[in-house]
């Protein structure tokens, strides 16, 4: 109650003060006058994408990270309905595929069995309408999906486990569309003419942007109506507020929230085609990361009232193409030949953390019948035995392996380092971060910096790089400290996607098109860089001794967090994980836990972006960008993220690691599947067994144990002191 | 000088004053209950007391001004609370509940944890505190495999590991059947013998009156009579505010002789 009204006041200030600044502009330039303007059809898609962002919360209170790919993707059914007339299916599991490859490993390569169609349709190009029409109806089919396979099974489960599957629902969507179409932008007729209108006063928009604006307002007073007028708004908000309340007005919550869900992809869907129309292009990216923006703005609107959701998608939209036009001048500040990037991405970051600052605690919430568990964080045990055997083959496979295979073990090794930092963030302080890869760069470019242009030698280099990752770790903390849960993972994804325009693609820092070099490492003059040629082994790159550094560096830092687990930091850390008004009550410094995390987490993290950059001898936006950070986190999950053997195990299948090497290797499976296979493991792992698979099998393990102990005699009754000598 | 001393302290949520100027003190070694009907304030009191809801007013606790200091460091000082809805941490064994609130850590604490975690620590408070509360067999459980009944002793059992001068405890007997709180009522006894202080929140009238020494009575956020069990139970007020009589609501506040 208090929280809403102070909202609105925010929201209000924010708008006059807007107003008032437009005013002034329109007053004085004609031509800031038609820069802002210009931002209007980005506003228009940015308030579209949240306007299905708060419908799916309304209805079931998910905050949908996916709502921006869920556009991408059907902007890309209707494309290759007009083009091709065909919809394109995601790749499905087929069991044939085991015995074709089995059959080839015997020899017999001449033998095809059938697979699943990727297309299905008459491969006559269809009209506008009826590539329109199926693709709506396709957009029907993902809501239905959305809602009855992920988000219905989650509704009982803690904000974790809901973001983390919209996380892999976005990766997911993404993967599919990679898989069909390649990354690689498609160009798209456009619906509408853009021949520009002109107002008085010699405004200029274009057509297609007027109308796509007039659409979205038209909407939001539709959506406004429906949710103010109807019995079906009425019960919608009432379970908003309670689910029980919904029961007594004689709806079910589920009925309301899959409807509200299907309204949403409907909506959402419709708007991707018109996005892709205005844009003229496609691609998986783009759109699917307007929803930072859209986040903001749904925010803004308090993820309720349709009409300040879209005002401030207008808002921040104009107020972007604004900044755009002034970085046109001689003052603004530029880096190599352009403005400064990221100013406009930079914009919803900070809005979003201003909001989310001011206001202090979370989202509306929703009155659920029960909260669900976090994943358990079990005490490490047998960790000597564990850590020579991993430690052993490890090396073994370095030393004997052929160079693909090291190369594989390398990037297993690195990932662990960034699922390693997941595990004490999130496993540990059930806090989410959506920016870990991207602390992991900050490290990366940091060291490259301080290598090419200062000679800082090499253990000194990339002990500060990860410090450098960890003061960053500390300013994403500092939000963590007011706001937990969802609205965390809003602000570390906002920062993910401003520090990778900011630095990762600010050309003073990325070294252009080869990415900024990382010299290889080198101590007391001996070389271990992976392209430093050695004579041991075959001789061939990459060097085996890079891969032996990597793996001592994984050895002291996967103890490093078995010990913070298995002392006093650690239980503090899972206190405040638990319960954060207990924990103060026993006398733990919550703030100064959660800081302690953060910071910790992301020195861990800024080790790997080091090693990272090492082992590709140079560091890119693309490899630590916003996409990353979002697929280190549904590996690290899909391993396990509350221990360190869940951690090993996600590098152990991140994209060019050894589980899918070892695909690729005997069951000619792509590389390209791991990204699928990464978003839908989250998916299934976030709703039926949030341990992981590290947790599956620890519990595996124990049920084995408990029966075999069942035939023995009872043993001793259990040690009294529980320490860890 | 009292243990612990609040003056005019105030806590109001939008219009309402849930705690209306309330002076309440706890002299070292004694046991005080604050007794009233449901929604008197008692608990928004403790939330005030030990740092979780803003309040205005001053709270003196252990020779020392803490009204501005967070809930954490109140915490430290020796000012110990339970939760009426049992807020025990899931994810840790009964142990480790307890362990948590003896352990204090520091910078270089935590630096030594990164390579020796599993150093020795007095865990004597633990000890105590699980024996004190016949705790011992569960010590390894998770708190989702207890009874209520269990849940709030190792609350109480925690509050006692933190080594606190003062325990605040919120309603730690509801629930219980009336053996079970008189043995309850018993232990409450002891711990005061062993130097603890107690303020005791709660309903159950039996209990407050038998092991208390010293009893505020609470009714609208403001305190309405306080003095020893006997003559709380004489106060004429008392007996209206349990009884829910109008006419008694509307007499000016007063405290009894």
């Amino acid at each position: 109650m208090t929280s809403s009204v102070t909202v609105a006041r925010i929201g209000r200030i924010i708008a006059a003060v807007a107003g008032v600044a437009l005013l002034a502009v329109v007053l004085t330039d004609h031509d800031q006058v038609t820069a802002v303007f210009g931002g209007i059809g980005s506003g228009a898609l940015y308030a579209a994408i949240a306007l299905g962002v708060v419908l799916t919360y309304k209805g079931s209170g998910v905050v949908n990270f996916a709502n921006g790919a869920t556009a991408m993707y059907v902007a890309y059914i209707y494309d290759s309905l007009r083009t091709q007339g065909q919809i394109f299916l995601p790749p499905l599991p087929n069991p044939l595929a085991l015995v074709e490859g089995a059959l080839h490993a015997a020899g017999a390569t001449g033998i095809n069995l059938p697979d699943w169609p990727t297309q299905i349709g008459t491969g006559t190009p269809m009209n506008f309408w009826p590539a329109m029409l199926i693709s709506l109806a396709a957009s029907v089919v993902l809501g239905l999906l959305f809602h009855f396979l992920i988000f219905r099974p989650l509704r009982g489960a803690p904000p974790l486990a809901k973001v983390v599957a919209s996380v892999g629902l976005f990766i997911l969507l993404q993967a599919i569309v990679t898989l069909r179409f390649t990354s690689q932008a498609l160009a798209i007729e456009p619906i509408m003419r853009k021949q520009p209108v002109t107002f008085p006063g010699d405004l200029v928009i274009p057509f297609d942007d007027l109308v796509l604006a007039i659409i979205v307002v038209v909407v939001t007073a539709v959506l406004w109506a429906v949710f103010r007028f109807t019995r079906f708004g009425l019960a919608t908000r009432a379970a908003a507020e309670n689910e029980k309340g919904a029961v007594l007005l004689g709806f079910s919550p589920d009925v309301l929230a899959g409807t509200n869900w299907v309204l949403s992809t409907v909506l959402t869907g419709a708007f991707g085609i018109l996005a892709a129309s205005i844009n003229s292009f496609i691609d998986p990216f783009t759109v699917s990361l307007l929803i930072v923006a859209a986040l903001a703005a749904a925010l803004l609107g308090n993820f309720s009232s349709f009409w300040l959701t879209t005002g401030a998608a207008f808002g921040i939209a104009m107020t972007q193409s604004w900044l755009g036009f002034l970085g046109t001048k001689d003052w603004f500040p530029h880096a190599g030949s352009g403005p400064i990037p990221g100013v406009k991405e930079a914009l919803p970051f900070l809005l979003i953390v201003l909001v989310l600052f001011l206001r202090g605690d979370r989202l509306p919430t929703r009155g659920t019948i029960a909260v669900g568990r976090l994943p358990f964080s079990p005490r490490p045990a047998n960790v000597a035995v564990r850590a020579v055997i991993a430690g052993g083959l490890c090396l073994l496979g370095l030393l004997t392996l052929s160079s693909q295979w090291r190369t594989a073990i390398t990037i297993t090794l690195v990932g662990t380092i960034v699922c390693l930092s997941l595990v004490v963030l999130t496993g540990f302080l059930g806090q989410i971060s959506l920016a870990q890869m991207t602390l992991a760069g900050v490290s990366g470019f940091a060291l490259s910096k301080l290598v090419t242009d200062w000679n800082v030698p090499f253990p000194i280099g990339p002990l500060l790089g990860a410090t450098a990752a960890a003061v960053f770790g500390l300013l994403t903390a500092i939000p963590a400290l007011r706001v937990r849960g969802v609205n965390l993972a809003v602000v570390t994804l906002a920062f993910a996607v401003t520090i990778e325009t900011f630095v990762f693609k600010n050309p003073s820092w990325n070294g252009g098109l080869r990415g900024a070099a990382v010299p290889p490492p080198h101590l007391f003059g001996l070389k271990f860089g992976p392209n430093d040629v050695t004579s041991f082994g075959d001789g061939k790159l990459p060097n085996p001794f890079f891969g032996v550094f990597c793996l001592i560096v994984v050895m002291v830092l996967a103890l490093i967090v078995v010990n913070v687990r298995r002392s006093v930091t650690g239980r503090q850390m899972l206190a405040v994980r638990s319960n954060e008004r207990a924990a103060a009550a026993v006398g733990i410094n919550v703030a100064g836990t959660k800081m302690l995390a953060f910071g910790l987490a992301a020195f861990v993290a800024g080790l790997g972006g080091a090693l990272s950059g090492y082992n590709f001898g140079s560091v890119t936006a693309l490899t630590f960008g916003s996409i990353a950070s979002l697929t280190i986190l549904a590996f690290a999950y899909l391993g396990g993220i509350s221990s360190v053997t869940g951690a090993v195990l996600g590098g152990c299948i991140v994209t060019g690691g050894i589980v899918f090497t070892g695909l690729q290797e005997w069951f000619h499976v792509d590389q390209k599947y791991s990204l699928y296979v990464g978003g839908l493991g989250l998916i299934v792992t976030a709703i039926l067994n949030p341990e992981g698979i590290a947790g599956a099998f620890r519990k595996g393990v124990e049920r084995l144990t408990r029966t075999s102990a069942r035939r023995r005699v009872p043993g001793p009754p259990p040690v009294p002191a529980t320490e860890d000598a | 000088m009292p243990l612990l001393a609040t003056k005019d302290l105030r806590v109001t949520y939008g219009g309402l004053r849930a705690l209306d100027d309330v002076d309440i003190e706890v002299e070292q070694g004694r046991l005080v209950g604050l007794i009233g009907p449901n929604g008197a304030g008692k608990t928004t009191f403790i939330d005030a007391l030990t740092g979780f809801t803003p309040a205005t007013g001053g709270i003196r606790f252990a020779d020392r001004d803490i009204t501005k200091l967070p809930a954490h460091r109140r915490a430290r000082l020796g000012l110990q609370r339970t939760w009426q809805s049992l807020e025990l941490f899931d994810d840790l064994n009964v142990v480790e509940n307890l362990q948590v609130a003896a352990d204090r850590q520091s910078t270089g604490g935590f630096l030594l944890d990164l390579v020796r975690p599993g150093r020795p620590r007095d865990r004597s408070a633990v000890e105590q505190a699980l024996a004190t509360l016949g705790l011992e067999e569960l010590r390894t459980r998770m708190p989702g495999e207890l009874s209520q009944g269990q849940r709030k002793l190792v609350g109480v059992a925690r509050a006692l590991t933190a080594g606190p001068q003062l325990v605040c405890l919120d309603e730690p007997a509801a629930g219980l059947d009336p053996t079970e709180s008189q043995a309850f009522g018993a232990e409450l006894r002891k711990m005061v013998d062993r130097g603890v202080t107690i303020f005791l929140v709660d309903h159950d009238m039996s209990l407050v009156l038998t092991v208390c020494d010293y009893l505020y009575v609470m009714e609208f956020g403001q305190i309405i009579a306080q003095g020893t069990p006997a003559q709380i139970r004489a106060d004429a007020r008392v007996i209206a505010a349990y009884l829910g009589d109008q006419g008694a609501r509307n007499d000016p506040p007063e405290t009894s002789p």
